[in-house]
């Protein structure tokens, strides 16, 4: 039986969402040949289980750590740079099939897909927020006002790594 | 700045060229001409609005129009296996992709195709679920659409994605992930 992590979806292309992964959904995990998992969670690296690591050599995954806060505690906000940062290995197709994955594959990585979807993708807001809502189940805090100001600039990037659907 | 798309209400991708969502309106088509669609997969009973049907023919779209499948079915009966079944069939051809999945808003007799799609693929019944109740919206679930998609029988597409392997024809990669062809 093929269990996905919780929250888990296709976003566009080979770029997928979700939860943190666990023990139960490597399985299932391993039938999207991943090579990059980007994990937007708690500050400190140590927080990651030892099996997910050993997990995640064996495949040969090239794994990346944002420290991103939640932004459900009072007084922090989503760091620009970090965002930033995300859209800059998302914008790369060399890095793909890719997991973007928080710990629940609410907020954190909502306002990622967010993001992707109105700079990367054109979108409206009112469907990305429809997006967002679906996995927040109905909890956005601040989220909303940092997806609409936000604006991914086009520094550093390569053109020609463009993944297809990309529209700039 | 290039014009903003809008995808339909409860617009999703759910595996390499295959989409799910409720019934485009005009202000959608721009964008589904951006993901290139081949084939509207129709699980109302109703026919698709004028405007669509229009658009299917100015972009030489194939539409599958199942709600149809069943006699004397009523606007407000609930999907059957058998549509579901035909749906299933429909996506192991290759040829037909991209797909766009609809109904009116894109909720349970869409979820009811996808929910045995995950099935087929062999997703637990939790997961499937979940991903199900995301496109409920706030009137929540229906428990027939669940069990249709617990009751579903596997055996008849089992057979026919044994019967197509053995002869060499291609069905979509992520169509029978785990399913063992016993």
């Amino acid at each position: 039986m093929l269990v996905p992590p919780v929250n888990f979806a296709l976003v566009v292309g080979q770029l997928y969402r979700s939860g943190h992964p666990i023990n139960l959904n490597y399985q299932f995990l391993e039938t999207l040949n991943l090579k990059t998992v980007i994990y937007v969670g708690e500050n400190c690296p140590e927080t990651i289980s030892a099996e997910y690591k050993v997990w995640l050599e064996k495949q040969g995954i090239n794994y990346i750590h944002f420290p991103s806060p939640s932004v459900s505690e009072p007084f922090t906000e989503t760091d620009v740079g970090t965002v930033t940062e995300v859209l800059k290995l998302i914008i790369d197709e060399r890095n793909y099939p890719i997991l973007m994955h928080s710990n629940k594959g609410k907020h954190r990585v909502g306002v990622i897909v967010a993001v992707v979807r109105k700079c990367l993708q054109q979108w409206c807001l009112t469907p990305l927020y429809e997006e967002y809502i679906r996995y927040a189940k109905g909890k956005a805090d601040s989220d909303f006002l940092f997806i609409e100001h936000y604006e991914f600039e086009d520094r550093d990037v390569v053109v020609e790594h463009f993944p297809r659907w990309v529209m700039r | 700045m290039s014009a903003k798309y809008v995808p339909p209400a409860n617009f999703a991708p759910v595996e390499q060229h295959l989409y799910r969502s409720a019934a485009p309106r005009p202000i959608n088509f721009p964008f589904l001409k951006l993901l290139d669609i081949k084939t509207i997969i129709w699980l109302n009973v109703e026919d698709p609005s004028d405007e669509l049907l229009d658009f299917i023919d100015a972009h030489d779209i194939n539409l599958e129009h199942l709600g149809l499948l069943t006699k004397k079915v009523k606007p407000w009966d609930p999907i059957s296996d058998k549509v579901v079944q035909e749906a299933l069939t429909i996506l192991m051809n290759i040829q037909i992709y991209p797909v766009l999945i609809c109904c009116s808003m894109g909720r349970h007799r869409t979820g009811a195709v996808i929910g045995c799609l995950r099935k087929l693929q062999g997703w637990s019944f939790a997961s499937l679920v979940d991903e199900y109740q995301r496109f409920t919206g706030i009137a929540g679930e229906r428990s027939n659409v669940e069990l249709l998609v617990e009751n579903f029988s596997l055996v008849p597409l089992k057979q026919l994605l044994k019967i197509k392997a053995n002869s060499n024809e291609p069905v979509p990669q992520w169509f029978d992930l785990h399913s063992d062809l016993e």
